[in-house]
């Protein structure tokens, strides 16, 4: 056989076969591991959903209410309940939904009717009426979530609207 | 670039010339048939047992209430899982069969005598290797059918005279086939035998 003018010996083709089919193997297998390790990444994602968290009478006043919401959510190949306390408001038609994890360390954070801000027990970080961090550790603002009203329930979104 | 780091290293450890003397340029006998490749076909399927084995260590959980639910979500979640655990399933089966051959090749051949006894004793311990990988592995799935089975088994060497009850409860980790026989199973199955197979390996080529 001849290429570039060189003469490819017999020993060189087979050479050459072992590397490719080796090769193949290789890199068939890798990829196939490598995928799947690495595609829970993309995913296993959490998900939002809507909600219920009690009926919209209760917070007509427009006024912060701090409610819970419950619900299933998956992670990998566990099945669990995600409590959460969330303080919402109504400013008009419009829902005003944060949600009451600390951005800090995670504690839920109290509604302090004098001051008008939100205050959390564990270090003392404060954040005003819109969520954000005043003072204290806290880094952000309280998460924003996406709430509404439907057919006179409230309902909130699990997904963070804006961290 | 590749090739240059290549050459950096073999001008230090010279391992394609070695390569080249032991594996491509390996004399082998005048009259050889496809037999002979039982052996290198063992090899390449716990290569890819290896391979697979791995992957699924990122995802199995060995726990009585976890094993389950992990291989579940392996064949039916993850992307590419499924194919993946088909291999690592194929794969055992065929290594037995092919150990098998291999060593009933060596056998009838007479491949076994001087100066290579050694290769035979060797050997000898990395077929029972390989049946212990089937034995262990076959219980992780934690499935009804895992579950008998190993019962079956761990049960076998209560019949031996003295030592049998004792063996029994050793291998299950108790009276009961259950939370430590899983835990013990899965330690050997993916670190005390792969040690032992490449310590093996190592003076079975
Ligand atoms: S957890 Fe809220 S201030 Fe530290």
């Amino acid at each position: 056989m001849e290429q570039d003018g060189k003469r490819v010996t017999r020993r060189k083709f087979l050479e050459t076969g072992i590397g490719v089919i080796t090769g193949a193997i290789a890199i068939g297998l890798g990829g196939t591991a490598l995928t799947s390790i690495g595609a829970p990444a993309i995913t296993n994602k959490r998900e939002g959903k809507w909600v219920e968290a009690g009926s919209a009478s209760e917070i007509a006043d427009g006024q912060f209410h701090k409610v819970g919401i419950v619900y299933d959510a998956k992670d990998g190949w566990l099945e669990g309940k995600v409590k959460q306390l969330v303080y919402v408001k109504l400013n008009g038609e419009e829902v005003f939904a944060l949600s009451a994890t600390c951005t800090h360390l995670g504690c839920n954070v109290n509604f302090d009717e004098q001051t008008g801000n939100f205050k959390c027990p564990c270090h003392s970080g404060v954040y005003d009426a819109t969520g954000k961090n005043v003072s204290g550790p806290p880094p952000r603002s309280l998460a924003k979530l996406e709430a509404k009203i439907e057919d006179g329930k409230l309902m909130i979104n699990t997904a963070v609207k804006e961290a | 670039m590749f090739g240059r780091l290549v050459e950096v290293f073999d001008r230090r450890f010279g391992f394609r010339e070695d390569f080249k003397r032991n594996v491509l340029d390996h004399p082998v006998p005048p009259r050889i048939n496809l037999t002979y490749c039982f052996g290198g076909i063992t090899f390449l399927l716990y290569m890819l047992l290896a391979a697979t084995g791995i992957t699924m260590l990122f995802f199995y959980v060995p726990s009585v209430d976890h094993a389950f639910v992990t291989v579940e979500y392996i064949t039916f979640d993850l992307p590419l899982g499924n194919p993946i655990r088909a291999i690592h399933h194929w794969s055992a089966q065929l290594m037995i069969v092919f150990v098998s051959l291999h060593m009933l090749r060596v056998f009838v051949y007479g491949a076994y005598k001087n100066p290579r006894e050694f290769n035979w004793v060797t050997g000898v311990f990395l077929f029972g290797i390989t049946l212990a990988f089937g034995f262990t592995g076959y219980l992780l799935p934690w499935d009804q059918k895992a579950y008998w089975a190993t019962k079956v088994g761990v049960l076998m060497p209560k019949s031996l005279p003295a030592v049998g009850p004792f063996l029994s409860q050793l291998l299950m980790g108790g009276d009961d086939l259950g939370a430590l026989t899983l835990s013990r199973f899965f330690a050997i199955h993916v670190a005390v035998l792969p040690i032992f197979t490449v310590i093996f390996l190592a003076g079975h080529f």
